[in-house]
């Protein structure tokens, strides 16, 4: 526990609260001010909008600890405000309310744009409350009630322009010009173009193609091995197999996002035609994320020493992850990852040192780390050929 | 959701976050705008949050002829509001202005924004097409990146353990200077499905266009290469497909008819 203390509606409140607390769990949990709405809890919906120092914020998205010895002001601090006033009048006139969920994020949204924009217009108002959703006024009642009072105070006295930032110096440094510029190939640090997304555009296909240095049916015999196509995976490790029947999860980190994925997999073969066609589902228990994917996989000869391995993939991915992982990044993390896979299996099957970065995919001082971890979901696979 | 369970950290020296942040399991956060989602829908789980934005350190403003240096710290509404020196025209004013919503920009930082390196930021892609560079703060002193080196993938940067973002240091072009800055967004605030900055700088000889929300680093055409004609070409590697290829070189296109102003530009 950590003993935050700041001044709430003008008075000193302390509290030892989880470090984790958002201001708005400290406010309504703790201090019982539950005029603070939760909507949405990722900092879309605005429902929970108060004044931080004055200023509006997210409460949602704002760590208690971080507010320490700050002033918080909530809608129950705002019975008293007079341009709260006007807009409650301007509300009820303008019929601008009818759950009353997202109110009070609105009043303090609408009494912001009344005392920093006093010149809006409709246009400026409806730009300004993109970020509190209503979901039962469409929006017209609530825009009417802020120009009602917006107009009432027209001719009033200017807002006082805020104060410049102090000055400040900042020493010059020696020139680094990084090694950024996109993505990386992991094997050879050179920059890799991720392959197209299907012709329709549709940014869940890929299909990626490794010219290997391998002859065919040694990199077959790889293939049929999910054993050792395992542990290519970045970092991927078996925990236990029996029979067919293979078991563990894959985590996955990007930058600050990471994921623990549990999943079930079957694999069909084809040895005549030397391909086959992989089903796996997954999801990472902690944020509820589903992932479901299909591969068919094709080895094809390239003369006696080389040939390449070809596959088309499909995948889905549902829930908290895809918010942040739009169509494009994913993509190209998975590129990044099957070409991690093709340099690892590649360099087993000739009896090198696997490649360093598994471990490390990109440049950059955060590790993709793709460890297979613990025993949530069967991994099963079945041969007919 | 509420997040994972995690220490959270206010340090008051550069020395004391440069070696906080470098622990296991360690996550900095400032405005926390970016940061804040991912926490509650536990697609990031960090052991640590180590609190940056209130570091003295990293606030403040330097103003010369050449270069406008902004404190990492600082937050998008004051670069909004012109609580900063801006470039002529309002140009930042106007980029800070477009990010998000309000109640986000009174706790993003330019900084934080660029650390996170998010494929779609707004801070990301027009600084890179000003040839902006950040200053980095560590024990033994820091050096200064500029952000076509600085990302190396989404959500990713070249920023070794316990290496501080102190401030962005924004060139300032040439007179006579075309800046132009379009993204498509079916609603205002939200992530752009498609963004295109254009610095023309004749006095200097410099053309830059930064494509975004692609799938990795920002896209950088230089010289006669930062034409919308070259757009579909350039992101065949981005991840995109066809169609937001194409509505790449459209807002391309309408950021050069910004950056120009109907007038011809030598390339």
């Amino acid at each position: 526990m950590t003993r935050v203390t700041l001044t709430i509606n003008e008075r000193t409140r302390g509290a030892d609260i989880a470090p984790r607390t958002s201001l708005a769990d400290l406010l309504r949990d703790t201090h019982l001010l539950t005029g603070t709405h939760l909507g949405c809890e990722h900092g879309v919906c605005g429902a929970c909008t108060i004044l931080l120092d004055g200023a509006p914020v997210r409460s949602c998205i704002t760590g208690a600890v971080a507010c320490a010895g700050r002033s918080v002001r909530t809608i129950e601090g705002l019975a008293e405000d007079a341009v709260v006033a006007e807009l409650r009048a301007a509300f009820t006139a303008e019929h601008a309310l009818q759950c009353g969920y997202c109110t009070p994020g609105m009043l303090v949204t609408a009494r912001d744009i009344v005392l920093r924009l006093p010149g809006a217009d409709e246009a400026r108002v409806r730009l300004e409350l993109a970020g509190n959703l209503c979901r039962c006024t469409g929006y017209g009642g609530i825009v009417r009630a802020i120009l009602r009072v917006l107009d009432a105070r027209r001719g009033e006295a200017a807002p006082v322009r805020p104060a410049p930032l102090p000055a400040a110096r900042f020493a010059p440094r020696l020139r680094d010009t990084g090694a950024g510029t996109g993505v990386m190939d992991p094997a050879t640090g050179a920059p890799v173009a991720a392959p197209d997304a299907g012709p329709d555009g549709a940014p869940d296909r890929m299909r990626q193609v490794l010219m290997l240095d391998v002859p065919a049916d040694q990199v077959w015999a790889a293939v049929r091995d999910p054993v050792l196509v395992v542990e290519c995976v970045p970092g991927a490790r078996l925990l236990s197999r029996q029979d067919d029947r293979l078991v563990g999860e894959m985590r996955v980190s990007l930058g600050p996002i990471q994921a623990a994925f549990g999943g079930e997999a079957t694999v069909e073969y084809r040895t005549d035609a030397m391909s086959g066609r992989l089903v796996c589902r997954g999801q990472d228990q902690a944020s509820g994320t589903r992932l479901s994917g299909e591969a068919e996989f094709h080895v094809i000869p390239d003369g006696a020493e080389r040939c390449r391995l070809e596959m088309d993939m499909r995948y889905a991915l549902r829930g908290p992850l895809a918010q942040f992982g739009r169509g494009p990044v994913v993509q190209v993390f998975a590129t990044e990852i099957a070409r991690t896979v093709g340099a690892s299996l590649q360099a087993r099957l000739r009896g090198e040192a696997a490649p360093a970065p598994p471990a490390r995919l990109g440049a950059g001082r955060l590790m993709v780390r793709i460890v297979w971890r613990a025993l949530k979901r069967l991994v099963s696979f079945r041969h007919d050929g | 959701m509420k997040p994972v369970a995690f220490d959270h950290d206010c340090p008051v020296t550069l020395e004391e976050a440069a070696r906080l942040i470098a622990r296991p399991g360690a996550r900095p956060i400032a405005g926390g705008q970016s940061l804040g989602p991912m926490l509650n829908f536990r697609v990031a789980r960090p052991d640590h949050l180590v609190a940056l934005a209130a570091l003295a350190g990293l606030t403040g403003v330097e103003d010369t002829a050449q270069v406008i240096t902004l404190g990492a710290a600082t937050c998008h509404a004051a670069i909004e509001d012109g609580r900063v020196p801006d470039l002529p025209g309002g140009v930042l004013s106007r980029i800070a202005g477009g990010i998000a919503y309000r109640a986000v920009r009174n706790r993003g930082t330019i900084g934080g924004s660029l650390c996170h390196a998010d494929p779609g930021a707004d801070w990301l892609i027009t600084l890179t097409a000003l040839d902006a560079s950040v200053l980095t703060w560590t024990p033994s002193g820091g050096r200064m990146i500029p952000l076509a080196g600085f990302v190396t993938g989404a959500f990713r940067t070249v920023l070794a353990a316990g290496e501080i973002v102190q401030a962005v240091h924004i060139p300032r072009p040439g007179p006579g200077f075309g800046w132009g800055y379009v993204k498509a967004c079916r609603k205002p605030g939200e992530f752009a499905h498609a963004m295109a900055a254009l610095l023309v700088d004749p006095a200097r000889g410099v053309r830059r266009l930064v494509i975004g929300a692609t799938g990795g680093a920002p896209v950088l055409l230089q010289g006669v290469r930062a034409d919308p004609a070259c757009v579909g070409d350039a992101l065949a590697g981005s991840g995109l497909g066809r169609v937001e290829r194409r509505m790449q070189a459209v807002v391309a296109a309408r950021a050069l008819a910004q950056a120009t102003n109907g007038r011809v530009m030598p390339a």
